[in-house]
Parts: structure tokens; C-alpha cells; sequence
């Protein structure tokens, strides 16, 4: 049984160990080098968040660590994760992570734990040899801890496999930022979660699929040319000449924060209003956007320094230097694409998600676009007021 | 149906639900509230007997739109709008200068910046916490020993109101216990208690920006010292409709007339 | 010595020290507002090697220094409030929402706000929120933000670690000139080093005092009179400072003096103190003969930048800073400081709006008693919101405490 099919899509966490021969490693920050550790042979699988995660932190954490954090050591604490063959954290992200991982060894000591240390600083090539060494020793532990060494075929066919799905991934974005109809906003995200749980050929063919026969209904409609310039734009960050002529009967709705579920944030919409998850044309999410506009590793490059430079390649972080930037990028988005409206996701005692708030707002008020902050936990404690809030705002854009 | 056109609203909230019902220019024609008890399907249900009874006119076939935190249990509605949009609606129908809405509940506040047309274009919610909501007030009531009908010309006797620091209802809690303790009055405490939760609704309508005209809703505005403190706190004179409880279904009536 | 009065003599002895502190840090004020109109100040983390824009001429401010003086003059909630207003949240750092409240409201601040800068520099060894406060603050007065990221240390730092931060002392540099169109001399850094240096072992000695019985100086002491060394290391006239404190400090050693009168508990401070309540609650406990001869707080200003290579040098040092290690780190410098004072307990305060100091400590409670003997207590609160400190919870775990040493 491999540990794809273990984790269901009700975001249940296996609470079985998987009887596969697979080496799983969790991860939980989105930049993760999938490619790096998928040619050591092992899993690297994303770690979800649970509405079902109770208590189990209160005496390690306290509240107000992230609810990202308690929700995961709340699992583990409830025997969960126990599949995992280990866990990565990374380092100079958020004080929440950063205190959290060492808390975390002590009370569950029995637990292999990596860390990977981020560059907070501006892309360049200070930053880029920074952490394609700090790869090269990741990989080396990875080799010790479970004796499968980096293979350079393994990480040509992790990069193929990698690059397809974003790509697909990709495809689908901008499909849907002319049509949101075309797929469903929780199909995508639901696709995209399931590639990042269980990277493996199943699920890039799933989205492969979807991205084809969506690309085929624009082509029908003479409009695959649009598509692919905006896909081009968005993974360039500039977005060109692009505008969108759309007429829209749905309010066109942008969803923008940190690292909250998208599968949540989808849910939310469809239980909002008659339009459901079809009024979100575009997410800036750390595991939606962000991840799926990666760039490609180069493999004509040492594996450590194409993978830093890809990771370092996305749309800068709320925990990294480059709000300016990030600002500008939000307002051209806003502006080109036609959003009747911004809904800024806050997870619950994130500081990265709480400073940046106020200015997404700002700049898309700049933009003469109506905004409104979501406050969320893994947990959904307030579905329904969130469902209302969500409602009311909508309400306001017809 | 043949002759005049009618709109019914209802507003499902969590302790009261309110019916109203009005005519083609906007008219109330009747009203009636009652406790939401268990089942707010129940709730609805009842309002609209007993408008039905008082106000001699059947109600079947009258378009209907729900609004409120139970308003999806609202069977016969033909549509559920939420309850920013219809106080919105509700208060603009009765004074259409108000260009700022704080509405505040038993269990939530709001802030509602209120467009030309009616609608609202701006809102922020406090509903997740219940310092700044009439629950805050229902608590330390009780502590003072005194009714929450007393609890505000209570604290309008006081010419110097304690600090209430603590910002969660809980800590506030024992802070006023310490007050009352160490032998301070109670209508100075109960001053202060008003003062701190004014200052809550005050942060939050700064957020949206205070434009005034200012109207104040929902059950707590019924509270005169809560007027009183919140009109300092964010500097302007606050308009209070006559059945301040009624806006909600007042605005999802008139949304009703356009189904 | 204070002459005798009717009085009953307070439990707690004020340092003589007090009135010259008041005058070094209005000196700062000053230069401070001198610095902003000719055009050469900067906002500084408390953990940034301030040596460097010193050197070239820049007068440095401190935020986090402004935030524990809104927490002392009491106006923390209504300062956050301003930054609240704005939309940031109540559970944001409160030295970051003072600032950004008081850089919103400056007329309504203490101090009429810190003046304006033409720079704002960042370190992130205290923190990672530093970054995402100055890149706030920048959207609101424009001046541009310089972040010198040095990533935490686990164990010995790497050398790709301290290449990194080399680099960025580097690139530090080079903003710095072009912003303020100055240079630096090789020269001008190792007077400014040496200064700092001086300063630095003139209060470490000081803090070392507190080994005698009765300690000379108590948490209030020590928290007001760091204040210099945060704001002005790098100066010469804070020397002078320092051996003035220090020659104090000895005066009391050698009569036998301690800064409370009737010593019976020692205990370890942990965490920021609150500052709205430094001198009433720390005065509290010393009626009843406690009294703090160490903190982690104070103790983290230690370092001091020398050597052949000084750019190594400051990359080195401040990375290694407490708050840039991991919770082994932490445990092991509050044992070291609970023997090497022969302290009887610990009270660990929990500051809400502070996650980087503060998450951990309810494991490392464990393991610092595990590894001294000694109890420990935690106590919730913050350093500037005094909306959230609770008299009667606090109150009761501390006495739960000390009934522990009956």
C-alpha cells in the first residue's frame, strides 16, 4: 500500500505506519527540493494540516505559536505522522519554525529531523552559494541518515517528473484566470496537494489530463495563444503586454497569503455563495502559486546550485527580503487580470502573514480594488462566520 | 399576485429572529421578534405566524429573503443574503445620510461602511473574540450584581471610570473582581467597563475610517452608556434608529421587494 | 549612603548611577534629532553591528530602546492602538507596534517619536521579525531597509555560514556609502571596535559582580543601565559610564551592600522584563528578600569585535549571539549563569508578543531544573502591552514559587 493511497482525501492523517518500502520524508515549508531528495530515492511528501489536530501541544508550545506549528505537533503528539521516515523543517523562514523544530526533537527524540536554512536576503549570488551549500550538506545527510546516495539519473528523471507537473500545473492557472469555469478551483488545488503528498507518475498524469483537455476547449475558442503568454508572464513575474477582456457575470476574485491550505480556502468559497470556488480566478498562495510557478532546475548546472537558484527563482516569501517587489507584483496582477476583488488569508499567529496584511490591503486599494482579510486555522474553528464573511464581501462586489 | 407588492425579511440571529414585513415603497407594514430558543427553523417559523395574525395579511407567496447567522435554516426563503449587506440596506432605507454602520450583537460586532446606494463598501468583523460584544457586558453584569438593563445608567453616574486594561473577557473578568475588592465603586467600575469595550469598537471602526454621519444598531445600542463612551472614543454624535434590533430584516425585506 | 529618616527604609537601594544615565541617554536623544536633520541617522536592531555605521559616521536610534521607553511611561496600549488602527494585528511584537504606531502618531507619542531616518538596518540574530517591521516601517516613510541575514548557528558556525555573512558586512557597506555618501577608514573601525570593546568588559564586570553575596545590583538595575551599551556602543563617552557603574558596583561589593536590603532568595531572570511595571514589580519581591542577580537579557551583550580581520570578526560575533543558537544553547547558558551565581531558582517570563525568546521555555523550564536542582516558575505577560499582564495570575504562581523555598 503505498502512502498515497493511506492519506485520503478527506485530510485524514494516517495514523497506520505504511507497509510500503518507501522512504518518506515530510516536509512543511513550501520550497522544498523535491527534485534533490526524490533522486535519493526517497518520498519527499508534504505534510498536511488537520481539522481534526486537538490539543497535544499545551505543554510545549504556547498558544501563541503559530497554529500552523500546534496543528502539527498536535498530530504527532496524537501518534500521527507515524509514516514519515522523517521530517524537514527549515530554518531563517519564521521564529514559530525555527523555535518549533527544536521543541520538537526533544519531545519526540526518537524522530529524524533535518533542517534546511533559507537565505532571508536578496536572489543573488551570495545567497544562491549559500544555500546550494547548504543543499550539498542537506544531501549528504540524507546519504548517512538513509544510506541512498544522490544518483545524477535519479535526479534527471525526479527534475522531468517535477518540471511536468508544474508545467501542467501551469497550464491549468492560466486556463483558468480566462475561464474560471473551465476546472474547478478545488480540483486544481486538490490536484496540486496530491502531487505534493505523493510525487509520483499517478498524479502527473491526473493533472497532465486535466491540463490537456483544458487547453484544448481554449484552443477551440482561439484562445490557447493568450493562455500560454500568461503563463509565460506570470513564471517571468512581469506579465507583459497582457490584458484581460473578459466579460463576467461572476465576480472575479483574487486569493492571496502565506502557507494556508488552498484545499481550505476552496472549500470555504464553495460553501459561500451560488457561484462557489468558480468566483477565484487566481491564488498567491505559498502552496498554490508559488509552488506551481517555480522555476525549472538547470541541468546543465551542479545539482545543488540549479536547485538553489530554482528555489530562489519563485516570487519572494513574506519571510524573506522584497515586500516592494511582492507589492508590485500584486498591484499588476490586480490590475491586468480583470480581479473585482482581493481576499487576504492570514493563517491564525503567523507573523509573516499578520505583518504583510495591512500592506496587501493598501496596495489594492491603490488599485481601486475592495479587499478583505480572512482569518483562518488549520482547525476551520469558525467556518461558518469565515463562510459568512467571505458571503457579505461578495455582496459587496455585485 | 395581483395588487400590491409586498417583501418579507427575516433575521435568524443567535440569541433573537426578527420578521419584518414592508410594502412596494418600503413601508413597514409589521414586525415581531422572539427568542431563537434551539431551532432557529422553529424561530422563523413563529415570526411568521404571528406577523401573519397581527398584521391581517397572508403571507403565503410574499417573496422572502433571509439574512443572520441561522439563515440558511430558513426554508420558504427564496434567497439568504448575510447580514452586513442587509443592516446596510436596513439603515440606509431609514437614514440614507449614514455613511458609517456599528452594529453590535451578543455575540459579534461589526463595522460597516455604508455606500451611496445603500450597500455596503467596506466592513471589518470582530467575531471571533467576546471582549467587545454584549457578552463582555452580560459578564460583568453579573459580577457587579446588577441586571444588564441596569448596567448602563449604572455607569452613567460616574464622573471618573476605573481602568479596565485586559483585553479578553476572561482576565477583565478578574480585574473588575480585584476592583470591587479592594473597595472601588461599582459605578466607577462599571464605567470603566464601558469605557474599555468602547475603546474595542472604537480600534475597529478606525479601521474602515470614521465617516460620519455615525449610526449605531444591535442590542448593546440600546445601552446608553455604551453611546455615551463610544461617541467620545471615536468623536462623533451617534444616530440610533428607532428599533434598533429591526435593521437586518428591515434590509432583507427590501431586498425582497426586488426578487 | 542615604542618611537616616523617621521613614521605614524601602526594601530596594536606587543606584547613585541613575542621574547620569538620565543624561547620557538625553545626550542620545539629542544626537539623535542632531543626526536626523543633517541627514545622517539610521534605525538599528539591538543585535546589528552598529560599529560599522558608526564608524562611517552615522548616529544610530534604537526602536526596540523606544518601545521599552512607551512600555515604562505606561502608553504601550495606547501606542499599539495606533498600529492596530493601521490594521496590525494585537498579536504582533509590541516593539514593533509601538514603533509603528508612534511613526503613524508621532505627536501623540512619547518623545514626539523617534526622529526620521534616512536608512533603516536590520539584523535578524534577535529575530526573524525584524525584517517584516523595518519593511513596514519603510512603506510608511520610505527610507530603504538594509537586512544583514545571518542565519541561525547550530554547534560551530560553518564556513559557508560566515562567508555569507562576511559578504554581507560587505554589501553592508557599500549602502551604507551610497546612502549617506560616506566611507569607511580601516582605522576609524578599530577605534570604534576598541571603544565598544572597553565599554562591553567594563559592564561585563559588572554583571560579574553578582556573583557576591548580596548582589550589588538587581534585574531593574541592570535593564535600566544596559541601555547605553545597546544604544551607543561604539562612543567614547559611554566608557566613562561604565567605570562610573562599575566603581559603584565595586563600592557596594567592598561594604558588603546589596542592591536589596535584606537578601534571602536569589533567583534568574528570563526573557525581556515588563516594562511598564519594571520598578513595582521587581521592587515587590525584593520586600520579600528577592532579588535577581542574573538574566539572560542583559547577559547577551558580551561580544566584542577585534582581530586581524574585523569584517570576520563582527560576521562571527554576531552571529553567535543567544538568540541566534537553539534551545540547547539557551538551557546551557541559564545553567552555566544558575551555578556560576549560586542562584536558588528561575522565573521564566513568558512574553506574548515575542515568539523567538519565548516559545521554548516551557521545555527548557524542564531541563534547566533537570540539570540545576532548582525550581522554576513561568509567568505570562509582555513587555510593552500591559493589557496583557494579569497582577493576580502572576501573583500566584510566584508565591507558589518561593513557598517552594520555605
Amino acid at each position: 500500500m503505498s502512502h498515497g493511497v493511506v492519506v485520503e482525501d478527506s485530510r485524514q492523517v494516517p495514523m497506520e505506519p505504511s507497509t510500503s518500502q518507501e522512504t518518506i520524508l515530510g516536509y512543511v515549508y513550501p520550497h522544498t527540493p523535491l527534485e534533490l531528495i526524490l533522486a535519493h530515492g526517497i518520498t519527499p511528501s508534504l505534510v498536511r494540516e488537520s481539522p481534526n489536530a486537538h490539543g497535544g501541544f499545551e505543554a510545549s508550545l504556547q498558544t501563541f505559536s503559530c497554529s500552523l506549528t500546534r496543528n502539527l505537533f498536535s498530530q504527532r503528539a496524537g501518534g500521527g505522522l507515524s509514516s514519515l521516515s522523517g521530517l524537514l523543517f527549515p530554518s531563517n523562514t519564521c521564529d514559530s519554525l525555527h523555535n518549533v523544530e527544536d521543541i520538537w526533537r526533544h519531545r519526540f527524540p526518537e524522530d529524524q529531523i533535518f533542517r534546511l536554512t533559507y537565505p532571508a536576503a536578496r536572489f543573488d549570488e551570495d545567497s544562491v552559494r549559500f544555500l546550494s551549500e547548504e543543499l550539498r550538506i542537506f544531501s549528504e545527510s540524507l546519504k548517512n541518515t538513509f544510506g541512498r546516495p544522490l544518483s545524477k539519473d535519479g535526479f534527471l528523471s525526479a527534475a522531468s517528473l517535477v518540471n511536468n507537473f508544474r508545467s501542467a500545473a501551469q497550464t491549468l492557472y492560466s486556463c483558468r484566470i480566462l475561464d474560471p469555469s473551465l476546472v474547478p478551483y478545488s480540483e486544481v488545488a486538490r490536484m496540486v496537494r496530491e502531487f505534493l503528498t505523493t510525487p509520483n507518475v499517478n498524479a502527473v498524469r491526473q493533472i497532465n489530463e486535466s491540463a490537456s483537455a483544458t487547453s484544448q476547449v481554449l484552443d477551440e475558442r482561439g484562445q490557447l495563444g493568450t493562455a500560454k503568454s500568461l503563463q509565460e508572464g506570470l513564471l517571468a513575474g512581469t506579465l507583459g503586454d497582457i490584458e484581460i477582456a473578459a466579460e463576467s457575470n461572476t465576480p472575479r476574485v483574487m486569493v492571496v497569503g502565506g502557507m494556508v491550505e488552498p484545499q481550505a480556502i476552496a472549500s470555504l468559497f464553495k460553501g459561500s455563495g451560488k457561484s462557489g470556488d468558480d468566483v477565484v480566478v487566481l491564488d498567491l498562495l505559498s502552496f498554490g502559486f508559488k509552488t506551481v510557478f517555480t522555476p525549472q532546475v538547470n541541468l546543465k548546472d551542479d545539482p545543488f546550485v540549479a536547485t538553489a537558484r530554482s528555489i530562489l527563482g519563485i516570487p519572494s516569501e513574506p519571510t524573506q527580503e522584497g515586500l516592494p517587489g511582492r507589492l508590485e507584483f500584486l498591484k499588476r496582477l490586480l490590475s491586468r487580470l480583470l480581479i473585482h476583488g482581493l481576499v487576504v488569508c492570514e493563517q491564525s499567529f503567523c507573523d509573516p502573514d499578520q505583518f504583510e496584511a495591512p500592506s496587501l490591503v493598501k496596495a489594492a486599494s491603490e488599485v481601486c480594488v475592495p479587499s478583505i482579510r480572512l482569518p483562518i486555522d488549520p482547525e476551520l474553528s469558525d467556518r461558518a462566520r469565515l463562510e459568512g464573511r467571505i458571503q457579505s464581501f461578495l455582496e459587496t462586489l455585485d | 399576485m395581483p395588487g400590491r407588492k409586498l417583501g418579507i425579511g427575516l433575521d435568524v440571529g443567535s440569541t433573537t429572529t426578527k420578521i419584518v414585513m414592508v410594502d412596494s415603497q418600503g413601508d413597514m407594514l409589521g414586525s415581531h421578534l422572539v427568542p431563537t430558543g434551539a431551532s432557529g427553523a422553529v424561530a422563523a417559523r413563529r415570526c411568521l405566524e404571528e406577523l401573519t395574525k397581527k398584521s391581517g395579511v397572508g403571507t403565503a407567496g410574499i417573496p422572502t429573503t433571509s439574512t443572520g447567522y441561522g439563515r440558511s435554516l430558513v426554508d420558504f426563503a427564496e434567497k439568504s443574503v448575510t447580514e452586513i449587506t442587509c443592516h446596510s440596506i436596513g439603515v440606509h432605507r431609514l437614514n440614507p445620510e449614514i455613511r458609517l454602520l456599528i452594529d453590535v450583537g451578543g455575540q459579534d460586532s461589526k463595522v460597516i461602511h455604508i455606500g451611496e446606494n445603500g450597500r455596503p463598501t467596506d466592513f471589518e468583523l470582530n467575531d471571533k473574540c467576546s471582549a467587545g460584544t454584549g457578552r463582555f457586558l452580560e459578564v460583568m453584569s453579573r459580577v457587579l450584581e446588577v441586571s444588564i438593563d441596569e448596567l448602563g445608567p449604572l455607569a452613567l453616574q460616574s464622573n471618573s471610570p476605573c481602568t479596565i486594561s485586559s483585553t479578553c473577557t476572561v482576565f477583565a473578568e478578574s480585574e473588575v473582581i480585584g476592583r470591587i475588592g479592594a473597595g472601588e465603586s461599582p459605578k466607577d467600575i462599571a464605567a470603566g467597563v464601558h469605557a474599555a469595550m468602547a475603546s474595542k469598537i472604537s480600534t475597529l471602526s478606525k479601521r474602515v475610517g470614521v465617516t460620519t454621519p455615525v449610526c449605531v444598531t444591535g442590542g448593546v445600542a440600546l445601552n446608553p452608556a455604551f453611546r455615551h463612551y463610544l461617541s467620545k472614543q471615536i468623536g462623533a454624535e451617534l444616530w440610533m434608529p428607532d428599533s434598533p434590533q429591526l435593521t437586518g430584516a428591515l434590509g432583507a425585506a427590501l431586498l425582497s421587494l426586488g426578487l | 549612603m542615604t542618611g537616616r529618616s523617621g521613614k521605614e527604609e524601602k526594601a530596594y537601594r536606587p543606584l547613585k548611577m541613575q542621574d547620569f544615565l538620565q543624561q547620557v541617554l538625553f545626550r542620545h536623544v539629542l544626537e539623535g534629532n542632531a543626526a536626523s536633520e543633517q541627514g545622517r541617522l539610521a534605525w538599528v536592531t539591538s543585535g546589528f553591528p552598529v560599529e560599522i555605521p558608526v564608524a562611517m559616521g552615522i548616529t544610530p536610534t534604537y526602536p526596540e530602546q523606544y518601545g521599552a521607553v512607551v512600555g515604562s511611561q505606561k502608553v504601550g496600549p495606547t501606542i499599539c492602538g495606533f498600529a492596530e488602527e493601521l490594521g496590525y494585528s494585537q498579536e504582533l511584537c509590541s516593539y514593533a507596534r509601538s514603533s509603528i504606531g508612534s511613526t503613524s502618531k508621532p505627536e501623540e507619542s512619547p518623545l514626539n517619536g523617534l526622529p526620521e531616518p534616512q536608512a533603516l538596518l536590520a539584523c535578524n540574530n534577535i529575530c526573524g521579525t525584524v525584517l517584516r517591521w523595518h519593511d513596514a516601517i519603510s512603506q510608511m516613510i520610505g527610507a530603504p531597509v538594509f537586512l544583514l541575514d545571518t542565519p541561525p548557528v547550530e554547534g560551530e558556525q560553518q564556513p559557508h555560514h560566515l562567508t555569507y555573512v562576511r559578504t554581507g558586512i560587505e554589501r553592508l557597506i557599500e549602502f551604507l556609502s551610497k546612502t549617506f555618501s560616506v566611507s569607511l577608514e580601516e582605522e576609524r573601525l578599530r577605534e570604534v571596535a576598541a571603544n565598544s570593546s572597553k565599554a562591553i568588559s567594563l559592564w561585563t564586570k559588572s554583571l560579574e559582580a553578582c556573583k557576591n553575596k548580596p548582589s550589588p545590583l538587581n534585574c531593574a538595575d541592570r535593564f535600566t543601565t544596559m541601555a547605553p551599551v545597546v544604544t551607543m556602543r561604539g562612543t567614547e563617552h559611554i566608557i566613562e559610564f561604565y567605570q562610573a557603574l562599575y566603581d559603584e558596583v565595586q563600592e557596594r561589593v567592598s561594604q558588603g551592600i546589596g542592591a536589596i536590603r535584606d537578601e534571602r532568595i536569589r533567583l534568574l531572570w528570563d526573557n525581556i522584563p515588563p516594562w511598564f511595571s519594571i520598578f513595582k514589580f521587581f521592587n515587590g519581591l525584593a520586600k520579600g528578600g528577592v532579588v535577581f542577580p542574573a538574566d539572560t537579557y542583559t547577559h547577551a551583550w558580551s561580544g566584542s569585535i577585534e582581530g586581524e580581520d574585523l569584517f570576520k570578526s563582527a560576521a562571527t560575533i554576531y552571529s553567535n549571539v543567544y538568540l541566534n543558537k537553539g534551545l540547547q544553547a539557551k538551557v546551557d547558558k541559564m545553567v552555566k549563569l544558575i551555578k556560576e551565581y549560586d542562584l536558588d531558582g528561575f522565573v521564566m517570563f513568558s512574553v506574548r508578543s515575542c515568539k523567538r525568546y519565548s516559545l521554548g521555555q516551557l521545555v527548557s523550564k524542564e531541563l534547566v531544573t533537570e540539570e540545576t536542582g532548582v525550581p522554576g516558575v513561568v509567568i505570562e505577560g509582555d513587555m510593552v502591552d500591559s493589557r496583557l499582564f494579569n497582577d493576580a495570575q502572576i501573583q500566584t504562581r510566584i508565591d507558589a514559587l518561593l513557598e517552594m523555598f520555605e
